[in-house]
C-alpha cells in the first residue's frame, strides 16, 4: 500500500464530496436543523395544545340523586374549576353527551353500610380515547378528592382526632440516580438507534457516489489506468466514507444532545450538572468508529458491485432494514450487555451506547465490541478490494436475461418472464408460509404421516402445479435427467464424507454454544417414530431427497440464474437453510445446501443431489437404528457423538471425490 | 513501443459460454510511429486497448509496453502509458487544473513538474481560457481536451487513444489530430483506434485491421493498397472483411456503403 497515493485519492474525494451541495446539506446542515426544529417545535406545539384544551373547558351535566349538604359541597368544588360549566342533567343528557355537546355526565349516588356510614359513589362518564375528555376527568377527580379530604379532616376534628393522621405514612423518594444518569437513561434509549441509523444513512449518501457514481459517469476507467494501485483507490475512498460518516455522526450527536437537554429542562427535569460528559463522548466515538468503518466497508462493496447509483441505493435498503432492527434492541428494557451480545454487530454498539450513557459499562465489553467489529470490518474491506479487482464486477454489462440452459427455444421466452429473482422470493415466502401453517398443522396431528404429507403437499405439489400453470416443461426446468454413471458412483463418497463433516461441525458448535435441551428433545422425536424401518426410511430419507430437491435444486435455482452459478448456489442454499425454520441447524443445512446445489448445477442432473440428500438423511437414521451394534461404536463415542478423528478421512475423501466430480462434469451443461 | 503477442481476451457469458472479444491478436508499434486500429464498432478495438492498459487481464498471450509485460508489471506499464478512451467522463465538481493535478499526483509527479507539463499542453491544445473553470461548465470538445491532458500529463513514451475524435466538431477534431502528430514528432509511440477511414488514412503510419476480435491485415496504407489493388481505405477494409467472411463461410458479402 502506498500511503501517499491513498491520501491523494482521499483528499480529492473529500474535496469533491464537500463541493456537492446536496451531500453537504444531508451530512452537515440537516442534522443541525432537524433536531432543534423537531424537538423544540414539538414541545412548543404540545404546551400550546394543552393550553388550548384548558381554555376549551367543559360543560358537565350533573345528576344529583343524593342532594345532601355533602353533595352540595362536592358540586361547589366542581363549579370552582375554571372554564367548567355545570348544568343539571335533563332527560336528554345522554344524547347531548353522544353529540359531544357536553363533555361529561356526573351521577352522584350514596349508600349506607350496616354500621350506618354513608358513602358516596360518583359515576363520571368520559371518553378514554379523547384528550379533552381525559383532562376533564382528571380535573373532576382532583376536585372530588379535595372535597373528600376536607370532609374527612372535619370529621376527624369533630371526633377529636388530629387530622394529620391522614398522613400517617408518607413515602418519600430518595433517588440515587443523579441527573446525569436520568438524562443518560433517556438518551440511552433513543440515541443509539438514531445514531446507528444516522451513521448508516450519512455514509450511504457518500458511498453510492464513490464507485457506482464513477461507473455511471464513466470516470472509473480513467482512475484505473492512472499510476495507482487499485488497493490504494479502495482505501482512499474507504477513508472518505468513514470520515464523512463520522462527521455526520458527530454533528448529529451534538445537535441531538443539545436539543434533548433543552427539552428536558423545559419539562422541569433537574439537570443541574448534567450534560454529555466529555469522557462519555470519547468512549462513544471510540465505539462508533469501528461501526463506521464496518458500514463504510459494506457500503463500498455494495457501491462497487452496483452498476449505477440507483442500483446501489436499492441494494443499500436491506442493510438499512437489518441495521434498524438490530439497533432497536436499545429500546428493549430487559436486554443488557454481556460477552455474547458484545459479539453481535450493531447490537453490541447499541447496548454499549446505552450502558455508557448511564455510566454503567465494563471496559471488557468495549474492547470486545471494538474487536469483533474490526474483525468483520477487515473481512469486508478485503472483500471490497477483491471485488474492485474483478473485471466482471467493475464492468458489469446490462442484464440480457438468464440463459436458462436446457430449455427449448419456444419455452425460453415464457420461462424468462417467469423466472425472475423477484418471483423467486415471492414463491419462497409463500412456500414458507404454507410450511409454517399447513406443515405444522399436519405434523401436529401425526408426526410420521404429517412429515410425509408436508413433503408431498407443501413442497412437491406447488412445484408441479406452478410448472403446469405456466406451461413450463417440468423435466427440463427441474433438470430431471439421468446422470452419468461416473457421477452416480462418486455421489455416495461425496454425500457420506460431507454428512460426517457437517455433523462434526454441528457437534463443535454444540460444544461451544450448547443447544437448548428442549430443542434436542424435539429433534430426537423425529427418530423415535413408532413405525416400521422402511417407513422411517421413506419419511426421513426418500421423501425429502425427492421433494426438497425438486424445490431447492430444481425450481429455485431457475429464478436466480442471471446471477451466475456461484451466487445462485449460495442464494438457494441460504433459502434452503432458512426453509428449515431452525436457527441451530442453519449453518449445517446451509453447507449441505451449497454442496447439493453444486452437484445439480454442475452436472445438470438433479438426480445426483437427490441421491446425495437421501444418503445424508439416512445416515442419521442408521446411527439411531444401529446404535447398539459394536461396529458403530468405532465411530461414535458417548452420547451419539461422532469421533473427531473421522474428520481426517472425511476431508480427504470429500476433496478427492469433489475433484473427480468437477473434472468429469466439465462445467458445460448439455444444451437440449 | 508496444508489442502484442497472440493476445486473447475471453468474457464468460451467462450460462457458461465464452465470447472471445480479442482472438489471437498480434501486432507492434514502434517509437515515433502512429499505428491505427481500424475496425467497425464491436470489433474488439477497445477491449484490446483495455488489456494493453491493464484494466483487463488477458486470458492468454501477452503484450509489452515499453518493454514491461502487462501481466507481470502492470504498475510499470501504467507509468509508461497514457490511455484515453472515447467516452470517458470527468469529475464535474473539480476545476480543470485541479483535475489534471490529481492525475499528475497519482502518477507520482512533483507539483512543479505537473504545472510545467500542464501549461505546455494547454498551449498546444488551445485551452488556456478554461483552465480555472469547473469541468461541469465545459463543452464536449473542451472536455475531450482535458481528457487528453489527463491521460498524458506524465509524458509517457506510449500513448493509446481510443476513438479520440468521436463526437467532436471539426475544428476540435483537427486540433486533436495535429496534437497527436506532434506527439509522434516528439518520438512517442502512438496507438489509436477509429472507425473513421479518413482519419486513419491521414494519420496512421501503419494500419491494423481488426474484425470480430481477429487481425485481418496489417501494414502501411501503400502496402495494403498494393495487396488489394484498391485505392480507397473503405474498399480495402471491405475487401478484407469479405475475404474473412468467405474463408469463414459466413455467407453474405459486406457492401461498401455500409461504412
Amino acid at each position: 500500500m502506498n500511503f501517499k497515493k491513498v491520501m491523494i485519492v482521499y483528499r480529492k474525494e473529500l474535496m469533491e464530496v464537500l463541493r456537492d451541495k446536496r451531500t453537504l446539506f444531508m451530512i452537515l446542515l440537516l442534522p443541525v436543523i432537524l433536531y432543534p426544529v423537531l424537538i423544540i417545535g414539538f414541545n412548543a406545539v404540545m404546551s400550546r395544545q394543552t393550553g388550548v384544551l384548558e381554555e376549551q373547558g367543559a360543560t358537565i351535566a350533573i345528576q344529583d340523586s343524593v342532594n345532601t349538604i355533602v353533595s352540595a359541597r362536592m358540586l361547589a368544588e366542581l363549579s370552582k374549576i375554571e372554564h367548567f360549566t355545570l348544568i343539571p342533567a335533563a332527560g336528554n343528557a345522554q344524547s347531548l353527551y353522544n353529540n359531544k355537546d357536553i363533555q361529561s355526565i356526573i351521577t352522584l349516588r350514596d349508600s349506607i353500610s350496616t354500621d350506618g356510614l354513608i358513602t358516596y359513589q360518583i359515576y363520571v362518564q368520559y371518553d378514554g380515547t379523547n384528550d379533552r375528555s381525559e383532562m376533564t376527568f382528571a380535573k373532576i377527580r382532583d376536585a372530588l378528592m379535595a372535597t373528600e379530604k376536607a370532609l374527612v379532616e372535619e370529621e376527624l376534628q369533630l371526633s377529636g382526632i388530629n387530622p394529620e393522621i391522614m398522613n400517617l405514612i408518607d413515602v418519600r423518594k430518595l433517588n440515587t440516580a443523579d441527573s446525569q444518569k436520568t438524562m443518560g437513561k433517556v438518551l440511552g434509549m433513543i440515541l443509539p438507534y438514531i445514531m446507528i441509523i444516522m451513521l448508516l444513512s450519512g455514509a450511504s449518501v457518500v458511498a453510492a457516489d464513490l464507485v457506482a457514481g464513477e461507473k455511471e459517469r464513466k470516470t472509473l476507467e480513467t482512475l484505473l489506468v492512472a499510476g495507482v494501485d487499485r488497493r490504494d483507490i479502495v482505501i482512499g475512498k474507504y477513508l472518505t466514507i468513514i470520515t464523512l460518516g463520522m462527521i455526520n455522526l458527530i454533528v448529529n450527536l451534538f445537535s441531538i444532545s443539545f436539543s434533548m437537554q433543552y427539552m428536558l429542562s423545559q419539562a422541569g427535569v433537574d439537570l443541574a450538572g448534567a450534560g454529555m460528559p466529555i469522557k462519555a463522548i470519547f468512549i462513544l466515538l471510540a465505539a462508533m468508529l469501528p461501526l463506521a468503518t464496518l458500514f463504510s466497508a459494506i457500503l463500498l462493496s455494495i457501491s462497487t458491485f452496483s452498476r449505477n447509483m440507483k442500483e446501489a441505493r436499492t441494494y443499500e435498503q436491506p442493510l438499512l432494514m437489518v441495521s434498524m432492527i438490530l439497533a432497536m434492541i436499545s429500546f428493549l428494557p430487559a436486554i443488557e450487555m454481556n460477552n455474547l451480545m458484545a459479539l453481535i454487530p450493531i447490537v453490541n454498539i447499541a447496548l454499549l451506547f446505552k450502558a455508557v450513557m448511564m455510566n454503567d459499562y465494563q471496559l471488557s465489553h468495549l474492547f470486545l465490541t471494538i474487536f469483533s467489529t474490526v474483525v468483520l470490518d477487515v473481512i469486508a474491506i478485503w472483500g471490497t478490494i477483491k471485488l474492485f479487482s474483478t473485471e466482471g464486477i467493475l464492468f458489469r454489462s446490462e442484464d440480457d436475461g438468464s440463459s436458462l440452459k436446457g430449455l427449448k427455444r419456444g419455452d425460453k421466452k415464457r420461462a424468462q418472464v417467469f423466472f425472475s429473482p423477484y418471483n423467486g422470493m415471492i414463491y419462497f415466502v409463500l412456500a414458507l408460509l404454507m410450511l409454517y401453517y399447513l406443515g405444522t398443522y399436519m405434523q401436529g396431528r401425526d408426526l410420521g404421516s404429517g412429515l410425509l404429507m408436508t413433503q408431498l403437499i407443501v413442497i412437491l405439489l406447488p412445484v408441479l402445479l406452478v410448472l403446469r400453470v405456466f406451461k413450463l416443461p417440468s423435466k427440463e426446468t427441474l433438470r430431471l435427467k439421468a446422470p452419468k454413471l461416473k457421477e452416480v458412483l462418486l455421489v455416495p463418497f461425496i454425500a457420506i464424507s460431507a454428512a460426517i463433516l457437517v455433523a462434526l461441525a454441528s457437534q463443535l458448535i454444540n460444544a461451544i454454544y450448547p443447544f437448548p435441551e428442549e430443542y434436542l428433545k424435539n429433534l430426537g422425536k423425529l427418530f423415535e417414530l413408532d413405525m416400521p424401518m422402511w417407513r422411517s426410511f421413506l419419511v426421513i430419507a426418500i421423501a425429502p431427497g425427492i421433494c426438497e430437491e425438486l424445490l431447492f435444486r430444481g425450481l429455485m435455482p431457475r429464478f436466480f440464474e442471471k446471477y451466475g452459478m456461484k451466487v445462485n448456489i449460495v442464494l438457494t442454499a441460504l433459502l434452503f437453510a432458512a426453509f428449515h425454520l431452525d436457527p441451530f441447524r442453519f449453518l449445517p443445512v446451509f453447507l449441505l445446501g451449497m454442496l447439493l446445489g453444486y452437484l445439480t448445477l454442475r452436472s445438470g442432473s438433479i438426480v445426483n443431489s437427490m441421491i446425495s440428500h437421501a444418503i445424508n438423511n439416512s445416515l442419521a437414521l442408521i446411527m439411531i437404528v444401529f446404535a447398539s451394534s459394536s461396529w458403530l461404536k468405532l465411530f461414535i463415542s458417548g452420547e451419539d457423538n461422532l469421533r473427531y478423528w473421522l474428520a481426517m478421512p472425511a476431508i480427504l475423501i470429500l476433496a478427492l471425490a469433489l475433484y473427480m466430480f468437477h473434472r468429469i462434469t466439465g462445467g458445460k451443461e448439455c444444451v437440449e | 513501443m508496444i508489442s502484442v503477442q497472440n493476445l486473447m481476451k475471453a468474457f464468460p457469458q451467462k450460462g457458461g459460454d465464452v465470447f472471445y472479444a480479442v482472438d489471437d491478436v498480434s501486432f507492434s508499434a514502434g517509437d515515433g510511429e502512429i499505428v491505427c486500429l481500424l475496425g467497425v464498432n464491436g470489433a474488439g478495438k477497445t477491449t484490446t486497448m483495455r488489456v494493453l492498459s491493464t484494466i483487463f487481464k488477458p486470458t492468454s498471450g501477452t503484450a509489452t509496453v515499453q518493454g514491461w509485460d502487462i501481466k507481470t508489471h502492470p504498475q510499470e506499464v501504467r507509468n509508461n502509458l497514457g490511455f484515453l478512451t472515447g467516452d470517458t467522463g470527468l469529475y464535474n465538481r473539480l476545476r480543470v487544473h485541479e483535475f489534471i493535478r490529481y492525475f499528475g499526483r497519482l502518477y507520482s509527479m512533483q507539483d512543479d513538474a505537473i504545472t510545467r507539463s500542464m501549461n505546455d499542453m494547454a498551449e498546444l491544445l488551445d485551452m488556456k481560457d478554461f483552465m480555472d473553470k469547473k469541468i461541469e461548465f465545459l463543452s464536449t470538445g473542451m472536455k475531450q481536451k482535458v481528457s487528453i491532458v489527463r491521460s498524458i500529463i506524465h509524458d509517457p513514451p506510449v500513448m493509446i487513444f481510443d476513438e479520440p475524435t468521436a463526437g467532436l466538431d471539426i475544428l476540435t477534431a483537427r486540433n486533436i489530430i495535429s496534437f497527436i502528430r506532434s506527439c509522434k514528432e516528439r518520438g512517442k509511440c502512438v496507438l489509436f483506434s477509429t472507425h473513421i477511414m479518413r482519419e486513419a488514412e491521414r494519420l496512421a503510419d501503419r494500419i491494423v485491421m481488426i474484425h470480430k476480435g481477429k487481425v485481418l491485415a496489417e501494414g502501411t496504407l501503400e502496402a495494403l493498397r498494393e495487396e488489394t489493388s484498391q485505392v480507397d481505405l473503405d474498399d480495402i477494409f471491405v475487401y478484407y472483411v469479405n475475404q474473412y467472411a468467405g474463408s469463414a463461410a459466413e455467407g453474405a458479402k459486406v457492401e461498401a456503403h455500409e461504412f
